[in-house]
């Protein structure tokens, strides 16, 4: 839509730079506990099998006991570990989220910069389906994915990374457009380089600030959007715990068991809080303008 | 500028035919038959073929396609597969109600919290009270809604006992009914777009004090009050509507889940529930219903948009 | 057993045993079923006489004698406002009793609508509409006289023509998903504005209760011409008029349905309450929060969760009343799929349980911890099942077949078993997908985990809706599937459903040429239950019964897991009389609030 496209106006001051990640780290000390947050979480997401006091799917103790020693989150109502359940879990959030992003950041750009970049009928056609997908939040288009292909972990992250398509392409277009008309892209034509290679050597290396910003965004929504999915029952559907699965089978016993509804919940929070205010950080390094961090949802 | 209506009305129109085919042939790829699963106990095939060609079930897609349609430019939107078979299109006269008011006394709330957290955030920026208001802020966006939503349940219905946990009342039956039933979901639902608003208001207020109108009307010793209410703020607010089509889109997104917490039989409720039960017709409608929403919003936004800022211009 | 219901006494067993008895004492070619005109005939049918139906008919069970839950009668005063929960459902879809295909439904409806007659809890028929009735000495002519002075709902009075429309919408398959019922009914006559005359085609034990009765007779429940043609089908399906004691004063779909008090209800002693309000709340944890706030006072619908179960006794407040339910649920194994192919049931026991296959099935279902199942995925609230035999039939229940059945729990003997099947330790054992709704997924998590812990070998979960997975379980795409089924009152239920090659449920959607069967097949099981079905003798057909369910135990048409409970949840305020706890139904005529 026209509106949008006008406050959609992205033009760093200048492109990402090695020694941006330290600045980052220095300016805003939101940034830092986020980034370490996010360090440990990733960690014990990789070594979770490791880590976990006990298997995440062992029913061995005691159903629905509140929180412990022995189980510092407690157990929920089939004699299952919260803490390692939600340690296991934290894979699958974290892995849904970033392979989404990642699926929909490599379509989105492709025809983003294609489209920005060839103009014309492509662009005509490009854009009308990225602005129709736009004009729905992209939880909901997840929701209606998911309900033609099935559930299913494979089946989410294709609903999910199909549904935030829409942010990356627009944003990628948009740079396109106003780097195209750079100097040094006339100069790189002028030389004969070709429009492949002015597309990708010189044209999108100056345009990754706004879109890493909108990764990490979109990384939390996405995380969300899983939440949401599975706990709707139309997320991951085997005993593998995610978060949101979590959570909605938590609902049974919440009057009894209210770690079983805090734990999870808080898991999802401080996760998608410290890439916020990573995200919150970068924006501001590289003084990108409002992106679209509002409708992923 | 007329023109420029006509030809966003016009892109409307070819949105929701166009979301309105997807959704058609999409939900036909879908698995699981329906009327199998209707007469389970039954065990009868004969009478499923029946209900089948009932249904019209057995025909060729695009000529169910057609008839949808034809039916749909009505306002025909069909019949359930299941029970009475009631209307599709009275399911949702009923739940649209709902889901509305749900829309609005989450919007009214989110704007309660937002309006003077941006405020103070921007006029007292980088102060303490600045960074507490941006953690909780965060805070509020970071946590899911369905989340929330627990939380209050635990809290406030389940431990204090003070409001309901579920359904919903209609305004006709009182106003504390029907606001005890809501206040929950609302809260739930609104505190994440809070966030959000509060964060624009910020940074747009921050713009608005920075440019040099206001520096000017600064040095010219205006009293500071005055300034900031009658200059500055509504100009500020002026992005703030923009993003007013985002906002009905992000808080309909956002009652689908906790419409369900809740079970308050709203559109999101209507809609899982139709794809949960493969009624086809149910979602088709509720999906429609949805778009037409979102598509209307945001036309209406855009015209909007060009009254209030006329400096803006399009091709 | 000891949590579910109390042993019989010797005493009630003997009645049991005593009607029984009677129950079948006639000659099958006698068309009034050892019975006379005059003992037929309204205005009320004893017990003797119903249960000689019943028993001709074949629908009699064990549960319909058992002793009553010893509630008091109801207090006299009326009045008041009763608020209900309806548990596991999210909307009435229909109140309409042509369309009605859940108990639940049903509960509703026929506090709204009557029949002809209505068979109380004593089993006595009464007349409800119907004021008298006379049947020819051919059992084939039943002649009814209607009530006088009964107005519908909407004003109209009630008159034999409404009978007469009941029945030619009831019959027709397209307006009625029970046209089946009416098979046998070859005209309904009017004679004069109070009497109508029913046909028959052959003379039908049956047909007092199935077609007639307010309960069980969805076919000829008496609908209002007038409601319909005012309201149109939809509506009327939503807001039904009827001749009840309450009338629907408001439903809004998904939400709750308000009854009132019929004022000009034929019987001036009931309704004793004013109005009922029932929500339809499908969570458990809303709908324990309901009870447990006062917002809801009693709770039908579907079976309660089994959680809340123990956290409504330990409430002072409420009283729960609990008896064995009817129906089970197993975990089937496809007998075209390895590991657990079996190409041919026909054989002796001792000959099957030299096949790969099989040795690969009793291994499972000996490997399954029923105890330990009940107590981690029903709280407790359950019974360990060893056949479709479910305690609700009483009589026929074999307490002991868990201790002398094939696939009673042994797990020394399951592992060994997988071992010699080439599974040692699990070692090898593909892994399966088990199909299940997500309201099961619960369950199912603890058979996988009984099963990893016992035999080593990995289950993963197939959760999948109700409408794709009746689709894959009747085309036999799958490896386990956990079903089963309830509402079964009579062994019939259990064993023509599910046992025979030619039931419902045994793969009717499945590619014949390849599968000769679906989920099992043996031609002694499939004779012994046509045989039961025409035993008169209880002492024989239970004897039957129980030997072709041990058979099917045995043999492992599936791992048999449990019967569920059926339990009625109420505040101490409700006076629910015994004259109202009919199987299966939710009458509030005469329930009182003190």
């Amino acid at each position: 839509m026209a509106v949008m496209e006008a406050t959609q106006g992205v033009t760093p001051e200048r492109p990402v730079q090695r020694w941006d990640w330290l600045r980052l780290v220095a300016r805003d000390k939101k940034a830092l506990v986020g980034m370490i947050v996010l360090a440990i979480l990733t960690l014990a997401a990789i070594f979770a099998p490791i880590l976990t006091p006990y298997d995440p799917n062992a029913q061995d103790f005691a159903m629905i006991g509140a929180p412990s020693w022995a189980h510092p989150l407690g157990t929920d109502d089939l004699g299952r570990d919260l803490l390692s359940r939600l340690i296991h879990g934290g894979r699958i959030s974290l892995f849904v989220g970033t392979s989404t992003v990642l699926m929909a950041l490599l379509v989105g750009i492709v025809l983003g910069v294609s489209a920005g970049y060839y103009g014309g009928w492509l662009d005509t056609i490009i854009m009308r389906y990225i602005d129709l997908q736009w004009a729905f939040p992209n939880f909901i288009i997840a929701v209606y994915l998911v309900a033609v292909f099935g559930t299913g972990l494979s089946n989410v992250i294709i609903a999910i990374s199909l549904a935030f398509i829409d942010d990356f392409a627009r944003i990628a277009r948009g740079m396109v457009l106003t780097i195209k008309e750079e100097q040094y892209i006339a100069a790189a034509r002028t030389l004969g380089a070709s429009d492949n290679r002015i597309m990708w050597r010189h044209i999108l290396p100056n345009a990754t600030a706004p879109i890493i910003v909108q990764a990490t965004v979109s990384v939390s929504y996405a995380i969300l959007a899983e939440a949401g999915l599975s706990f709707l029952g139309l997320g991951v559907q085997s005993s593998t715990p995610t978060w949101g699965l979590i959570l909605a089978d938590s609902r049974s016993f919440i009057s009894r068991a209210w770690w079983l509804g805090v734990f999870p919940g808080l898991f999802i929070m401080v996760t998608v809080l410290s890439i916020n205010f990573l995200g919150d950080a970068l924006r501001d390094l590289f003084d990108v303008r409002e992106t679209k961090d509002l409708g992923a949802h | 500028m007329s023109g420029f209506i006509f030809k966003r009305t016009l892109w409307a129109v070819v949105v929701m035919w166009a979301v309105a085919t997807l959704v058609f042939f999409m939900l036909r790829i879908v698995p699981g038959d329906p009327i199998a699963a209707m007469l389970f106990d039954v065990g009868d095939p004969e009478a499923a073929d029946e209900l089948r060609r009932k249904f019209g079930l057995d025909q060729p897609v695009y000529i169910q396609y057609a008839k949808w349609f034809g039916r749909l430019l009505v306002g025909d939107l069909g019949n359930s597969i299941y029970g009475s078979r009631i209307a599709v299109s009275r399911v949702i006269q009923e739940a649209l109600p709902r889901t509305l008011s749900l829309t609005a006394l989450s919007f009214l709330i989110a704007l309660v919290i937002a309006v003077p957290a941006g405020l103070i955030s921007a006029l007292k920026r980088h102060s303490a009270l600045d960074h507490v208001v941006t953690i909780i802020a965060f805070l509020g966006l970071s946590m899911p809604d369905f989340w929330i939503a627990i939380l209050l349940i635990i809290t406030f219905a389940a431990g204090l006992h003070w409001l309901p946990a579920i359904g919903y009342v209609p305004l006709s039956e009182g106003l504390w009914p029907w606001f005890s039933h809501l206040i929950l979901p609302s809260i739930a639902i609104g505190t994440p777009f809070a966030a959000i608003m509060a964060r624009m208001i910020r940074s747009s207020m921050l713009e608005v004090l920075r440019t040099e109108y206001m520096q000017v009307a600064r040095s010219k010793g205006l009293f500071k009050l005055r300034l900031v209410m009658v200059h500055a703020f509504p100009n500020a607010l002026i992005p703030v509507v923009t993003v007013m089509g985002i906002a009905l889109a992000l808080l309909l997104a956002g009652t689908i889940v906790v419409e369900n917490v809740f079970a308050i039989k709203g559109l999101g409720r209507v809609l899982i529930q139709g794809i949960l039960d493969r009624d086809y017709p149910m979602v088709q409608g509720a999906i429609l219903v949805v778009s037409f929403i979102f598509v209307f919003a945001n036309l209406l936004v855009d015209v909007l948009y060009t009254v209030i800022d006329p400096r803006i211009r399009y091709d | 057993m000891s949590r579910i219901s109390k042993a019989l006494t010797g005493e009630e067993k003997a009645r049991i045993d005593a009607e029984l008895r009677q129950a079948y004492d006639f000659d099958p070619k006698d068309p009034l079923f050892g019975l006379t005109q005059r003992q037929l005939g309204g205005p009320e049918l004893n017990r003797r006489s119903v249960l000689r139906l019943m028993a001709a008919a074949g629908t009699l069970t064990a549960w319909h004698l058992m002793p009553g839950s010893g509630i008091k009668a109801a207090q006299a005063a009326s009045g008041g406002h009763l608020k209900a929960g309806w548990a596991g459902v999210g909307e009435f879809r229909t109140l309409d009793p042509a369309r009605i295909n859940q108990v639940l439904l049903f509960q509703i409806a026929s506090n709204v609508l009557s029949g002809l007659t209505h068979i109380n809890p004593q089993l006595v028929a009464q007349g409800d509409l119907a004021a008298d009735w006379s049947v020819s000495a051919d059992g084939k002519d039943w002649t009814f006289n209607l009530r006088e002075g009964v107005t519908f709902h909407n004003g109209d009075p009630f008159t034999a023509d409404d009978v007469v429309f009941t029945y030619n919408r009831s019959k027709d398959p397209n307006n009625s998903i029970h046209s089946r019922v009416l098979s046998n009914v070859t005209d309904v006559v009017k004679v004069n504005d109070h009497t109508v005359k029913i046909l028959l085609g052959a003379p039908q034990a049956s047909f007092l209760t199935k077609t007639l009765e307010r309960a069980s007779g969805r076919a000829m429940t008496i609908v209002s011409r007038g409601g319909l043609e005012q309201l149109g089908e939809s509506q009327y399906g939503l807001t039904p008029v009827g001749t009840g004691p309450f009338r629907v004063a408001s439903h809004t779909l998904g939400q709750s349905i308000v009854l009132e008090r019929f004022e000009n209800y034929y019987d001036p002693e009931r309704p004793k309450l004013d109005k009922i309000t029932i929500t339809p709340i499908i969570d458990a944890e809303p709908l324990a929060a309901a009870i447990e706030a006062g917002d809801i006072q009693i709770i039908g619908g579907n079976p309660v969760a089994p959680e809340l179960i123990d956290r409504f006794e330990a409430n002072p407040d409420l009283i729960v009343n609990i008896v064995a339910g009817p129906g089970f649920q197993s975990v089937w194994m496809n007998p075209w799929r390895e590991p657990f192919r079996v190409a041919d049931f026909n054989k002796p026991v001792e000959e099957l349980m030299k096949e790969k296959g099989f040795k690969v099935r009793l291994a499972i279902a000996k490997a399954i911890d029923r105890d330990r199942y009940i107590e981690r995925a029903q709280f407790g609230r359950a019974v360990p099942a060893y056949g479709t035999i479910n305690p609700a039939m009483g009589f026929y229940f074999d307490e002991g077949l868990g201790e002398i059945s094939n696939q009673k729990y042994d797990l020394e003997e399951a592992r060994r078993l997988l071992a010699e099947a080439g599974y040692p330790n699990g070692e090898g054992f593909p892994t399966l997908k088990i199909l299940n709704t997500p309201s099961a997924r619960r369950e199912v998590q603890v058979i996988q985990d009984i099963l990893k812990r016992n035999l080593n070998i990995n289950i993963e979960l197939d959760t999948k809706d109700f409408p794709v997975l009746i689709d894959e379980f009747d085309r036999m795409d799958w490896d386990l599937t956990r079903i089963g089924s309830g509402g079964d009152y009579d062994p019939d239920d259990g064993l023509v459903d599910w046992m025979q090659t030619s039931s419902k449920f045994n793969g009717r959607n499945r590619d014949k040429d390849k599968m000769s069967f679906g989920i099992f097949s043996d031609a002694e099981v499939d004779r012994l239950i046509d045989e039961q079905r025409l035993q008169t003798d209880p002492q024989k057909r239970k004897e039957m019964v129980q030997k072709v369910n041990k058979i099917t135990s045995d043999k492992v048409a599936c791992a048999f897991i449990y019967h569920p409970i059926d339990a009625q949840i109420r505040h101490k305020s409700v006076n629910f009389p015994a004259e109202s706890r009919i199987p299966g139904l939710m009458d509030l005529d005469r329930t009182t609030i003190s």
